[in-house]
Order: structure tokens, then C-alpha cells, then sequence
């Protein structure tokens, strides 16, 4: 209960936690929708949209956290991290303010804004932001390959003969490029915590944005895992993948 | 904490947003990246709570002043709705608070002091309550339950906070007695120590045997002088205590209009409420402001 209480009682634990419950929501409504009374279907779209509206308030300010990130990806010692990241938290930095511009309009205070234009604009900036995660993890993960390889040959667990023909051998090679990737990833919990993160979370622009057309139900399911790995992330501060 | 108002008329049960505001479609989503700055952020918590609390009085406060200056209809409902939106985010975003309020009056029943205990753990625990009361009122606007009586639990949760305000001010009043106390007999001591002592000393407030009336009210009047000097002194060398009283002081007013006990006016509330969140904030600007335990 301790845990739980400091926890809910950071900004970030307790952000999590309502949009764990918003995809929730999201993926709730789209499994009973066949099957459910409306009453349940209304309730479940309310405390979907209110959870939703309120987040946002959690969310102003977040331009300067953004800023922040981006001066400290500057300082990243490998060059191809250091590029991704950076260009990664500009397109952030771009993506909170079109949030802000986009709340501004929401609460009533500038009605001269075109919502959609900017909704597409921080969607667009949203995607280049995991995009960018996304070859930088997929950097780290090749990384962690050659390494785990590397070991393994001064192992002296040399790749084996081929004596049953090339077909074989192709099959071989996938099974043995999945197991170390898999292999990769086991090593580096914090990497493969923020693989499907960024995974998860980018089948929501890319829905958006048109690119690939999904359901509620498999965005709604995306974004409760993910929010469940930020949620692991801030309850394990050691599994935050860290920029290096 | 907050006021918890909602404006009449203004603002339905169910509702989540003005209109034409985004309900969150199937595919439109919340997408937010996280910040993953590696920093614990468990101090932003209460900072963000409180900038927003400030927000909201202070929109009630400028709400006041343009309705007194005959602002355009217009501007007026824009900072209503405001107003409104603030208040119905601040109640979603406290929705875990009462379950840490019940743990710090957990920790505050291991205080040594029976007094300070006493206070402080009844503080917390009628926190707990008005933070669980207005997770329903949260739970009846947000259209999750739309059979509550708003205004029975909003009257509810006021009262809770109140005797919240209530402990917390009785806890400010003994720690100055006690430090009044400390004061005086440090005070006598030095008397006593330079000039082989005073006749009376400072209890007494001076000279007055038990048989001259006529000496009576000057007397009175010299004792409550030298209290409140006494007082200014001690408030003067401890701030965090007077931080708290004042920011008690202020939060009073608050619950005291809703509950029609002493109606001050939306203006006074707002102006209450937006100076205690800056006092909280500077609190948590600068920790050694903070009254402990």
C-alpha cells in the first residue's frame, strides 16, 4: 500500500495510471460494444473523456521538460543515439506545443484556432518523436546483438556445418536471428521495456495520421501496455532506459 | 485543497469539456509522450497541484473583478468556464489523495507529543474525508454516477475541510503557546540574570498589589500589550509557523462562505484561496519554510 501511495503521489506515476485507465476504457468499449447495455458504453466514453481532458492539465509545463530532454540528449556519447534522440525531443518539444495551442482551444480561451490543422500537426510530430525513439532502440538492440554474438564466438560456439543443404540452412539462420534477438533483449530489460513502449505507442499516429488504419480496440490495448511499461518504468526507476 | 464549486447551470453532470471539445473518439486518442528525465519528480507533484489551485482563484478572482467592472458577457464566460475546467481536473487529478492522507495520519499517530498528535491525526483523517467526498462529487460530474446530490456532498466535503482547517489552526495555537511560553521564561531569566530581578517579571506585566481597582484596566491593557509582543516576537522568529497560521487563516474563509457561515463574497474567497496556494508554494520552493512534523 506504501508503494502504491508514493507511487500515485509522483506526476508521473500517477499520469500512468489514468491513461492506463483511459486505454482501458477505450479497449473496454470496443470489446463489449456488441454485447453491452448503452448505460455501460456511455459510462465507460465518460470517464474515458473526462480522465482524458483532465491529463491535460498535467500535461502544461510539459514544453520545458522537453526542452530539458533535448539539451541532455546533446550530451549522448555515441553519435547515432545522440542524433536520434536529439531530433527525437525537437519533434517532442514541437508536439507539446501544438498540445498547448490545442488546450487553449479546448478550455475556450482562443476560439480562432483550427483544431484539426493542429490535432494533424501534433500528430505528425508525435510519430517523427517515436520514430525517432524507435531507430534509436533498434540501434541499441543491433548493438546488443554483435555483442551477445561476440560473446558467444569467444565462447568457441562456432556457427555449425551445414549438412543437410541450403534450405535448411536459411531456416537455421531466421531461428538463430530470433533467438538473438531474443537473447538481446533478455539481457537489456530497459531496452526491450521501451521497444514496445515506443511500439505500442505508435500505432496511435499512425492510426491518426491515416498511415495504418487500426480499431479502437487495438489502439486502446497499445496504449494500456505502454502505459503499463511507463508505469513499471516508474515504479523500477533502473528500468528507464537511460541516455547515454 | 480546493473549493470543490461547481457554477449552477453552468456545468452538467457528465460534463467533460466544452463544446465541440474532443471526447475522445476511437482513434483520436491522448497521445503523449512521456518525459523520461531520469529525476525523481515526486516534489512535482504537489507544485503542479498547487499552481493549479492558484489558477483557479485566481480566475475566481478576476471573475469577480470584471463582473464589478462590467466586462463584456463574453470575456466573463470564458474565465467561468475556465474556472469550471480547473475545478473539475483539479478533483480528477486528486483522486488518490485521500488514501495518502490516511497514511499520513498513520504516521502522525507515532508523534510524542499527545497534543500534536491528537490534532494532526484528526487533521489528516477529516482530509481523507473530504478528499473521499469529493471523489464522489468527481464521480457525479464526470457523469460516472449521476444520481449524486451534488450539493449535499459538496456541503459534506466542506465540512470535513473545515475541521480540518479547525485541528490545523488549534495544532498552530499550541505550538505558538508553547514557544510563548519558552519565550517569557527565557525572557525572565534574563531579567532576573542583568538586574537582580523585577518585581513581577513578565507574567504579571508589572507592578499592582491585589488591592487597587482603580489600577486594574491599565494593567489588563499593559498584559495583552506585552501578548502580543510576545506574540509578534515569536511569529517573527519562527516563519514556517507563521506561514502555516496565515495559510490556515486564509483556507478558512473558503469553506466558512460555502457552508453560508460567513459569507465573504467570491472576491475574498478567491483572494484567500490564491494568496494560501502561493504561501503552499513557496513551502515547497523552499523546504525549510515547511512546519514540521
Amino acid at each position: 500500500m506504501d508503494t502504491f501511495i508514493r507511487f500515485a503521489n509522483q506526476t508521473q506515476g500517477r499520469d500512468r495510471l489514468f491513461r492506463a485507465t483511459q486505454y482501458t476504457c477505450m479497449l473496454l468499449r470496443y470489446l463489449l460494444e456488441p454485447k453491452a447495455d448503452k448505460d455501460v458504453l456511455m459510462k465507460l466514453k465518460k470517464l474515458e473523456s473526462s480522465v482524458s481532458t483532465g491529463r491535460k492539465w498535467f500535461r502544461l509545463g510539459n514544453v520545458v521538460h522537453a526542452v530539458q530532454a533535448t539539451e541532455q540528449s546533446i550530451h549522448a556519447t555515441d553519435l547515432v543515439p545522440r542524433f536520434c534522440l536529439t531530433l527525437a525531443n525537437l519533434n517532442r518539444v514541437v508536439y507539446f506545443i501544438c498540445d498547448t495551442v490545442l488546450w487553449v482551444k479546448n478550455v475556450g480561451l482562443a476560439s480562432g484556432i483550427n483544431k484539426d490543422k493542429w490535432q494533424m500537426w501534433a500528430a505528425r510530430h508525435y510519430y517523427y518523436f517515436l520514430l525517432l525513439s524507435l531507430a534509436r532502440d533498434l540501434y541499441e538492440i543491433s548493438l546488443q546483438m554483435a555483442q551477445v554474438t561476440h560473446e558467444r564466438a569467444k565462447g568457441g560456439k562456432s556457427s555449425s556445418g551445414d549438412p543437410l543443404g541450403h534450405s535448411v540452412a536459411d531456416e537455421m539462420e531466421w531461428l538463430q536471428s530470433f533467438l538473438l534477438l531474443f537473447r538481446s533483449l533478455k539481457r537489456h530489460p530497459p531496452l526491450l521495456l521501451d521497444t514496445v513502449k515506443n511500439f505500442c505507442d505508435i500505432l496511435i499516429p499512425l492510426d491518426q495520421l491515416g498511415i495504418y488504419k487500426t480499431n479502437a480496440g487495438v489502439i486502446g490495448f497499445g496504449g494500456l501496455v505502454s502505459s503499463v511499461a511507463g508505469i513499471i518504468t516508474v515504479v523500477y526507476p533502473h528500468m528507464k532506459l537511460k541516455t547515454c | 485543497m480546493g473549493r470543490g464549486r461547481f457554477l449552477r447551470g453552468e456545468v452538467k453532470p457528465g460534463y467533460g469539456g466544452p463544446k465541440g471539445s474532443t471526447l475522445t473518439t476511437g482513434a483520436c486518442a491522448d497521445s503523449e509522450p512521456q518525459i523520461r528525465n531520469g529525476r525523481d519528480d515526486s516534489f512535482l507533484l504537489p507544485g503542479k497541484m498547487e499552481k493549479l489551485r492558484a489558477a483557479q482563484y485566481a480566475c475566481s478572482l478576476l471573475g469577480h473583478a470584471l463582473q464589478r467592472r462590467g466586462a463584456s458577457p463574453d470575456l466573463q464566460k470564458q474565465i467561468q468556464q475556465l474556472e469550471s475546467h480547473l475545478s473539475l481536473g483539479r478533483k480528477l487529478l486528486r483522486l488518490g489523495n485521500s488514501a495518502d492522507a490516511l497514511e499520513s495520519a498513520k504516521r502522525a499517530v507515532h508523534l510524542s507529543d499527545v497534543v500534536l498528535r491528537f490534532c494532526i491525526t484528526v487533521s489528516h483523517l477529516n482530509r481523507a474525508l473530504y478528499f473521499a467526498c469529493d471523489n464522489v462529487l468527481w464521480a457525479g460530474k464526470s457523469g460516472l454516477a449521476p444520481r449524486v446530490d451534488q450539493e449535499k456532498w459538496t456541503q459534506r466535503s466542506f465540512r470535513y475541510y473545515l475541521f480540518s482547517l479547525i485541528m490545523n489552526l488549534s495544532r498552530d495555537a499550541y505550538e505558538i503557546r508553547l514557544l510563548m511560553e519558552q519565550e517569557s521564561s527565557a525572557c525572565n531569566r534574563r531579567l532576573k540574570g542583568s538586574a537582580g530581578g523585577v518585581p513581577g517579571g513578565l507574567e504579571t506585566g508589572g507592578p499592582g498589589g491585589p488591592g487597587s481597582p482603580g489600577r486594574g484596566l491599565p494593567q489588563l491593557a499593559l498584559k495583552f500589550r506585552l501578548q502580543v509582543l510576545l506574540l509578534a516576537r515569536v511569529l517573527r522568529g519562527h516563519p514556517p509557523l507563521l506561514l502555516d497560521v496565515v495559510r490556515n487563516a486564509c483556507d478558512l474563509f473558503i469553506p466558512l462562505d460555502k457552508l453560508g457561515l460567513c459569507r465573504c463574497g467570491p472576491g475574498i474567497v478567491g483572494l484567500c484561496g490564491l494568496v494560501s496556494s502561493i504561501l503552499s508554494l513557496l513551502t515547497l520552493i523552499y523546504p525549510w519554510l515547511r512546519l514540521k512534523p
